[in-house]
């Protein structure tokens, strides 16, 4: 915004040496017309938010529903096989070991799907630090903070308490994402000792489809897995 | 004269030069927003439905085979309804939220669903939230 800086140049007239009192009236009209300036700039800033975010939001939802819909279908196509097995042994009385054994894999598959959604989740890229701060330095909001705090302040100061203080909290997002993604990662881990996995559990069903003495074709569709 | 003219000018337009910087840059990251907050709500809304859909789809080629292979179960009406299922569900545009006819023909899948397990006799448990996609918020 270097133009806006440059544009009470053109207020003030160059003979600034007549009065006081008219030297001090330039000061105040200068001082009105920077923060008419600064309103109008934050004015246009939120119209240009929300226009923004209206173009751009159903692209996004878009987006994400592709996204989400692909990498879930194949836990579905799972679920949905070995949920058509537990029927057909509960229709032909099959043993009760093998109906645990596919439920066992069902709640794995579960387990697996939620990991998947909670990365999916975190993936989504969190708003550039470096461009909010540009932007909250641009909308000048940080006068709000020192007033509390009632300290004297010069502009430069303002800003590195918000900065500090914006910083604060992004670390804080920082701490969360690493949270949910080591979280994940742990449950990954679990799952590799015990169970999930989905070839783990593509391979169990497999031998599971043989003891129960189906055809091994009842499980060509995951194949793509 | 002229000068004196294009400072006037200035002065009238600031107004709307304000607000226009204000603006792209506002514009910007609105996108940037937009983006990431519609992201965010697509991507639960499609799991959704993939795995709505993708248990449908397990389910129905999984019982196709099973009655294949079992004599006992070669039953043309059970068989008619599966392929029936197979059919709708392969011609559904899972992945694609602005499909015209999405809430439409997911019904007609969910009945058709329903209709092969009551034929089948089984009550599978799919812990799916019905009812619940949409194509936008």
């Amino acid at each position: 915004m270097s133009w806006v800086q440059a544009v009470p140049e053109i207020l003030s007239p160059g003979d600034q040496d007549v009065f006081d009192e008219e030297a001090d009236e330039t000061l105040l009209v200068q001082r009105e017309w920077q923060g008419h300036m600064r309103r109008r700039i934050q004015e246009g800033y939120r119209d240009g938010v929300d226009a923004g975010k209206a173009v751009t939001l159903q692209q996004g939802f878009n987006q994400g529903y592709k996204e989400g819909a692909e990498v879930i279908i194949n836990y579905g196509l799972l679920r949905g096989t070995l949920s058509a097995l537990l029927s057909w042994c509960h229709l032909h009385g099959n043993s009760s070991t093998l109906i645990s054994k596919i439920n066992d894999l069902l709640d794995a598959v579960g387990q697996c799907e939620e990991c998947v959604l909670k990365r999916l989740k975190s993936v989504t890229p969190q708003p550039q630090v470096t461009d909010l701060l540009d932007s909250i330095e641009d909308m000048d909001l940080c006068h709000v903070v020192p007033a509390e705090k009632k300290i004297d302040e010069t502009k430069d100061e303002r800003f590195c308490e918000n900065s500090a203080e914006f910083n604060k909290n992004s670390d804080k997002s920082h701490n969360g994402i690493h949270c949910s993604h080591s979280e994940c990662c742990r449950t990954q881990e679990h799952a590799h000792l015990e169970k999930p996995s989905l070839t783990w559990i593509l391979e169990q069903t497999t031998s599971l489809v043989k003891q129960l003495g189906v055809s091994v074709d009842v499980l060509q569709h995951l194949r793509q897995l | 004269m002229a000068v004196e003219q294009d400072m006037f000018d200035t002065v009238v337009m600031a107004d709307e030069r304000f607000h226009g910087e204000g603006y792209q840059e506002g514009y910007e990251e609105g996108s940037n927003l937009g983006i990431v907050e519609g992201r965010r709500y697509g991507t639960l809304h499609g799991a959704k439905i993939g795995s709505e859909i993708g248990c449908y789809r397990g389910f129905a080629l999984a019982w196709k085979c099973l009655l294949h292979s079992s004599a006992v179960e070669k039953d043309s009406r059970k068989m008619k309804v599966v392929e029936a299922l197979i059919a709708l569900l392969q011609h559904f545009p899972y992945d694609d939220p602005t499909y015209e006819r999405l809430h439409e023909d997911l019904d007609r899948i969910r009945g058709k669903f329903r209709q092969l397990c009551s034929l089948l006799n089984v009550q599978p448990d799919f812990k799916v939230t019905a009812g619940d996609s949409g194509l936008a918020f």
